[in-house]
């Protein structure tokens, strides 16, 4: 099938019961991505267990059955189209011990929908998934305040939500003039797609106009070749194929590559994707290299391949911001939780607390505290037990990302900000 | 809190493992309450194949961890990574 619209992934975030699966099914069912046929069925449905009238909740229902009844692998996702793109829409757990799959997952959001209830305003989860979208590097966001038909419409109560969300959006680092804040009721279907009557007061895009605003993401293909390890197979006949995702830049036939921590370089002899050979891989890539000059031995699961005359950066130590998501007491210096970063997970001692951060407003709020604890954010040092590659995450963002994990919980997400290499 | 769906991308040891006989072994480790949607084969490189599946996970699951673990224990398996995670 010809794909001639580009592609954008786009992740549902917000507080638990705020309306995220409402909005999805809205968009979905406004935008005619579910076929006629199926909403016709559902009718018949509706009208033979006695529902006379067609209500939303019952498509809702329904289209969450039809999904279960269907055979796709792709059902932790659904698509829809817009005039410029098309979209796949993750609908994100609020759970925090789904984080590290967000920040170790390999479909990273190209654009995210906040989705927060006017009645309740900024909530624990809303703060979460903000300060997680910047830490994931979401650039794009759109605001939806929802619920609207439940806080009679007011403009006041919307301007109210709109600069408390602002100000949540200003301290982690968002240009808010930049992002849009649209009044809608998802469940009346106000402002999604149509417009809606009661909310004539506002005159900015609908949450499908805004998606079709959003800019297309660029493939980060000018900065260094960074492509860590997943696996790495021995096949005969062909030699050591280690398989990973690009994560940035562009491997070549021919190129000379190194590996790290593992110091090992060697030559690329081929790339296969999809059991295809190409010339070169771009980011987003899945592929498979066959290396000259290394063997299966020499390299493992979390090493990442990179040119010689710009090679992944191995710290011996790294300072990173981070914030507390759950943990049942206080972490202090000594802590050695285990940091899951792109293909690598290591045990990493916490040498240092460095300063907690005021959650309102990004300043240092206590220097050299003695402990850190759930709902605080902090800049630390951080001592891997043995080497690892990371960037900054302001150099290379998809290299700079990690969630820390102990006692089988997330107990933070968080960024690496300066490095000490090795 | 509805239910969550995990797409898992799983690779073998080699070339030579059996995925359907993976599939079979992967249908009787997912936890309880949890249940395998669908099975789809990736191609990667020189005749290497991933195994993906799809699972639903039992109402009230936190996190994929004991998923993964389960998985992971299989004999003829490399490595298991969630690519994707949604609400229904």
């Amino acid at each position: 099938m010809a794909q001639t619209k580009p592609h954008m992934n786009l992740a549902v975030i917000g507080h638990v019961d705020h309306g995220k699966s409402t909005l999805v099914g809205r968009l979905l069912l406004d935008t005619g991505a579910i076929s006629p046929h199926v909403i016709e069925q559902f009718k018949k449905e509706a009208e033979a267990k006695g529902k006379g009238s067609f209500e939303f909740a019952w498509v809702m229902d329904s289209l969450k059955e039809e999904r279960e009844r269907g055979v796709t692998i792709d059902i932790a996702h659904q698509r829809f189209d817009t005039d410029k793109y098309y979209f796949t829409i993750v609908d994100c757990p609020g759970h925090r011990d789904f984080i590290k799959n967000m920040i170790t997952g390999a479909s990273q959001a190209d654009a995210a929908v906040l989705v927060v209830a006017a009645p309740d305003g900024v909530m624990a989860q809303t703060k979460e998934h903000v300060f997680l979208s910047r830490t994931l590097g979401i650039n794009q966001l759109i605001i939806a305040i929802n619920k609207m038909d439940a806080s009679n419409y007011s403009e006041e109560r919307f301007n109210e939500v709109k600069d408390e969300v602002g100000k949540l959006l200003g301290m982690v680092g968002y240009k808010v003039d930049e992002i849009p804040f649209i009044p809608v009721s998802a469940f009346v279907g106000d402002n999604v797609v149509e417009r809606g009557d009661k909310l004539s007061w506002y005159k900015g895009p609908t949450v499908l106009q805004s998606l079709d605003d959003l800019k297309e993401p660029e493939k980060p293909t000018k900065l260094p070749l960074r492509l860590p390890v997943q696996d790495v197979y021995t096949i005969s006949g062909v030699g050591t194929v280690p398989v990973g995702r690009v994560e940035t830049g562009v491997i070549k036939k021919g190129d000379t590559i190194i590996f790290e921590p593992a110091g090992i370089t060697g030559e690329v002899k081929s790339i296969e994707m999809h059991h295809e050979e190409y010339e070169e891989a771009l980011p987003g890539d899945n592929i498979g290299w066959n290396v000259r000059g290394v063997g299966r031995k020499d390299i493992r699961r979390g090493d990442v391949c990179g040119h010689p005359d710009s090679p992944p950066t191995v710290v011996k130590e790294f300072t990173a911001q981070i914030v507390v998501l759950q943990h049942p007491s206080a972490i202090s210096v000594g802590y050695t939780p285990v940091f899951h970063c792109h293909t690598s997970q290591i045990a990493c001692t916490l040498t240092e607390l460095k300063a907690k951060l005021d959650p309102r407003t990004g300043a240092v709020k206590e220097k050299d505290p003695a402990f850190i604890k759930a709902g605080d954010a902090a800049i630390v040092t951080v001592v891997p037990t043995r080497p690892m590659v990371i960037e900054k995450v302001k150099e290379i963002p998809q290299m700079g990302r990690f969630a820390i994990r102990d006692m089988g919980q997330t107990i933070a997400a968080g960024m690496c900000m300066e490095t000490t290499p090795r | 809190m509805g239910e969550v769906a995990a797409k898992l991308k799983i690779m073998p040891e080699s070339t030579d493992v059996d995925l359907n006989q993976l599939r079979k072994a992967i249908e009787k480790v997912v936890p309880e309450g949890s249940r395998v949607h669908a099975f789809a084969e990736e191609p990667i490189a020189f005749g290497l194949k991933a195994l993906i599946v799809a699972v639903i996970l039992a109402e009230g699951t936190s996190g994929t961890d004991e998923l993964e673990a389960a998985v992971a224990g299989i004999e003829g398996i490399r490595s298991v990574e969630v690519v994707e995670l949604g609400l229904l």
